[in-house]
């Protein structure tokens, strides 16, 4: 595969500029590491999407509606504050980074584990008081 | 029986140990997956919810192929990056990863509760 010959820095649009915010360009390889943890986050909010929508899919007999319903809408709604979350992160990270700032602390953390902790304890409950 | 020319060696587009570019694409190559399993989620609640569930199916499934098909792409420029120390982030990607996830979510939303 031919490499296309570039001598002059990257050209970016404004937006692009805009949202990296000035800086000096740092490592290709932290840029391409902090990508890499964006996707991996982007990753878990998929899997919480498909989790909500197979709650709504295949949960059919074991659940009441309010439940099915509560139980998705709590997961898609994770699913959205995730990615959100992953997008502005990626973005802290990136102007950290150009900045030579130290980087963001992953504040979604403590809001992931808390909600994974109440849908297993949602759903222990259920499956124990469900009638035979 | 004629033997095909001989092609040059294969260059390196990069001299990185840490595989860096490769990392990367296989890494935008397990979203993909996660991708297609969500379409196929979707595609699962289709008796349920019927078109409600194709639009976002058909999202990911786009989305998915909008990753395939830059992949080489993406490995080039930043097999390049990393050979001159110098990467572009890539802000279009992410924020439209982002976005379509989030949209996805919502889609999902109003399907449960819409109809």
């Amino acid at each position: 595969m031919a490499t296309p010959e570039r001598s002059e820095p990257p050209a970016r649009g404004a937006v692009a500029q805009k949202i990296l915010d000035g800086g000096r360009e740092p490592d290709p390889r932290f840029t391409l590491a902090n990508e890499r943890t964006f996707l991996a986050w982007i990753r878990t909010s998929l899997a919480l999407l498909a989790g909500g929508i197979a709650v709504e899919a295949f949960t059919g007999s074991v659940f009441d509606p309010l439940t099915r319903t509560v139980l998705g809408t709590v997961l898609l709604g994770l699913a959205a504050l995730l990615a959100l979350t992953a997008g502005f992160r990626w973005v802290r990270v990136e102007r950290a980074m150009r900045h030579g700032r130290p980087l963001p602390l992953p504040l979604i953390v403590p809001v992931l584990a808390t909600g994974g902790a109440v849908a297993a304890v949602v759903l222990l409950v259920f499956l124990l008081i469900r009638p035979a | 029986m004629r033997r095909p020319p001989a092609r040059p060696p294969a260059e390196a587009l990069h001299r990185d140990p840490g595989l860096q570019p490769e990392r990367t694409v296989m890494s935008w190559d397990r979203t993909l997956l996660a991708l297609f399993v969500a379409a196929v989620m979707f595609l699962r609640w289709y008796a349920t919810v019927g078109l409600a569930a194709l639009a976002p199916a058909g999202l990911c499934g786009l989305a998915a192929m909008a990753i395939h098909l830059t992949q080489r792409r993406r490995y080039g420029l930043q097999s390049l990056g990393v050979a001159r120390e110098r990467v572009e982030a890539d802000v279009f990607s992410v924020l439209w990863m982002m976005v379509l996830v989030v949209a996805l979510a919502v889609l999902g939303a109003l399907a449960i509760w819409v109809i």
